[in-house]
């Protein structure tokens, strides 16, 4: 709490000049009537049959600006209600419903509120805040800070500090991420990134700081090829990889790959890497296509409670997704995830309207077409079958 | 004979300041003034169908041939929105979630913000002179009025999304009035007109666009320059990714 003082204090100067300031922000409303997975119910004691759950979210973002200095903040504020709320701990579908949960990633500061009150749960979060300064040729930043880079848009292993939400109902968030962030434009076409953030979330705020040293690199080789490298130490392990894509006439084909040390601690852990294939098409003016597979290696020794780090995980899997433009006022998405190696199978559909004046409405349905072979995968027993309607207004 | 022939018909052009001998040099015209070395405009996009309307407000940077950068500004939905050009390479970047996605060329089909204009259009905008060979057709009259036409046919090795694009130039000014689209099969797909020429820091432009598909006739995306500035003088890391990602 000092240090987010001693933060708030010396961004003060900044505030007695005469600055820029602009504001914005979004509030969306969700329905969604819930179905359970027969075998969440009679394996990992989700003893509910249907449920409705109910969301009303929003942000509110704020930018203050003077010359080459610049504070921007984002207020999140998130309001459910559901019976799922009601046992204690409430059940697990009410994290996927709120997927991402955890709205910072790399957490020190905290700035957060959370009430669960019988069976509905508010959420206050101050999930971006912080100040940046120009230079020429760098960038400089400190507080809490969206990290968003790569080119995966359902798994994106190289990028640990925001987790994608291509298969989620929530739109409209990103992640925040603690520390520190001093960007090196080295010319028009290789960038560098050298992030050292802190986060204490991972144990319960205690006194230790699990620290984040990473390099993100950006190389744009042709205008056809570009690399990126990520290399540091990330939530006690070891991590590198890299990005790379090449755009062809037709489509751009990328593929990632990111390996994970064990952990350095003394907990019991194994190492990961991920792999990832991707293919982005353009089919016809009104029909796009994007391909994601690959493989992730499984954490053997993740626990229930941090299957939020990533949604739906699997081992062996291929994604299709596909956007049509039906009428430029109406847009139908819909995204098939399948487990190779055990048969299941998710489809998630969405189909979105605008209906003008900044607002749209989205009908959306998330179900298991296919349960697979294998049952030993906990996430998997754990999706529900959903329908929801979703309002959303933009100011 | 011909260029007799081209200096009448061009005379008031000439009397601009044109020196329109063939095509060729009609575009070059034709390009500085409409677009000069460094402009900066503010402008407004309607998407218009029978049923309703959407509208971006939206401001252009343009130095070059090869670098603009536009910000949307309106509505609140889309506001800060930018895509920034350098040479061939095109990104778009969405400030609320500190997002960077860099258009590939197989995007360049998808329509920008969901108008009649297509990314393409975006990223190529400039590059007509480089991209396809000019020459004078005989002359047309549309709406009553006879105008010079200039068949603008691709290059063998250009990467462009329009085999052919034929240009309408008013005899008066030299300034485009109707660019029309083919596709490989030689069949129209798209109309863009010109009008409402204004003059901005001596530079004749026409201030109001009307994009048309084909397939489509109830649809069109119209764009309205509110204001430009010539010779503006931009920072040096202006059209930058640094930039682009800085606001």
């Amino acid at each position: 709490m000092n240090l987010l003082t001693f933060f708030v204090l010396s961004l003060m100067p900044l505030l007695s000049f005469a600055i820029e300031s602009e504001f914005s922000g979004n509030v969306e409303g969700q329905f969604r009537q819930s179905n359970n997975n027969s075998e969440a119910k009679e394996d990992l004691f989700q003893n509910w049959n249907n449920e409705n759950f109910y969301l009303l979210y929003g942000n509110l973002n704020g930018k203050l600006e003077k010359g080459q200095s610049r504070l921007e903040a984002n207020w999140f504020l998130r309001y459910s209600q559901s019976d799922l709320y009601d046992p204690n701990p409430p059940y697990f579908a009410t994290r996927i419903f709120t997927f991402p949960n955890r709205l910072v990633a790399r957490d020190m500061f905290k700035m957060q509120y959370i009430r669960q009150d019988g069976n509905e749960q508010t959420e206050s979060i101050l999930n971006k805040f912080y100040y940046e300064r120009e230079f020429e040729n760098q960038r400089f930043m400190i507080g809490r800070m969206y990290v968003n880079y790569g080119l995966g848009e359902i798994f994106n292993p190289i990028n640990p500090f925001n987790q994608p939400t291509a298969l989620t109902s929530i739109s409209q968030v990103a992640q925040g991420n603690d520390g520190l962030s001093y960007t090196y434009f080295s010319s028009d076409t290789h960038t560098l990134q050298f992030l050292l953030l802190g986060d204490k979330s991972i144990n319960d705020y205690e006194e230790k700081i699990d620290i984040t040293l990473w390099l993100n690199g950006e190389y744009q080789h042709s205008s056809d090829l570009q690399f990126n490298y990520v290399m540091g130490q990330d939530q006690n392990r070891y991590k590198l990889g890299g990005q790379i894509s090449y755009q062809t006439s037709e489509a751009l084909l990328f593929t990632q790959l990111l390996y994970q040390s064990e952990t350095s601690g003394s907990e019991p852990s194994n190492n990961l890497w991920d792999l990832l294939l991707g293919l982005d098409q353009q089919l016809t003016t009104l029909w796009h296509v994007r391909f994601e597979g690959g493989y992730q290696k499984r954490n053997r020794y993740l626990s229930l409670n941090n299957l939020g780090e990533r949604f739906l995980p699997t081992e062996y899997f291929a994604a299709l997704a596909n956007v049509y433009e039906l009428h430029p006022l109406l847009k139908l998405s819909g995204t098939i995830v399948i487990d190779i190696k055990s048969g299941f199978t998710y489809l998630v559909a969405k189909m979105a309207y605008d209906m003008g004046n900044n607002m749209e409405a989205e009908t959306f349905c998330f179900t298991p077409v296919a349960k697979g072979d294998e049952t030993d995968n906990v996430a998997q027993k754990l999706v529900t079958t959903d329908v929801g309607l979703a309002i959303r207004a933009f100011f | 004979m011909f260029n007799k022939l081209l200096r009448k018909d061009f005379v008031l052009c000439v009397a601009l300041g044109a020196n329109v001998n063939n095509a060729d040099e009609w575009l070059k015209y034709a390009e500085k003034e409409m677009r000069g070395e460094r402009s900066s405009s503010e402008m407004v996009m309607t998407i218009q169908t029978p049923n309703w309307t959407r509208t971006l407000e939206i401001e252009s940077d343009v130095e070059g041939k090869k670098q603009a950068l536009s910000t949307i500004k309106a509505p609140a939905k889309e506001k800060g929105i930018r895509t920034l050009r350098i040479e061939n390479n095109m990104w778009n970047y969405f400030p609320k979630l500190k997002r960077k996605v860099a258009v590939s060329s197989s995007m360049l089909l998808a329509s920008w913000m969901g108008s009649d204009f297509t990314n393409d259009d975006i990223l190529k905008a400039s590059s007509m002179s480089e991209d396809y060979s000019h020459q004078f057709s005989a002359d047309e009259t549309v709406g009553g009025e006879t105008y010079k036409v200039i068949e603008n046919t691709a290059k063998s090795n250009s990467k462009v999304m329009w085999p052919k694009i034929v240009t309408y130039a008013s005899k008066k000014d030299c300034l485009p009035r109707i660019y029309r689209y083919y596709d490989k099969e030689g069949k129209l797909r798209r109309t863009l007109t010109f009008s409402d020429i204004k003059t901005f820091d001596g530079h004749q432009i026409p201030t109001h666009w009307e994009m048309s598909p084909e397939d489509n006739k109830s649809k069109k995306t119209v764009i309205d320059y509110k204001s430009v500035k010539f010779n503006t003088r931009f920072k040096p890391d202006h059209f930058s990714q640094k930039n682009l990602s800085g606001n």
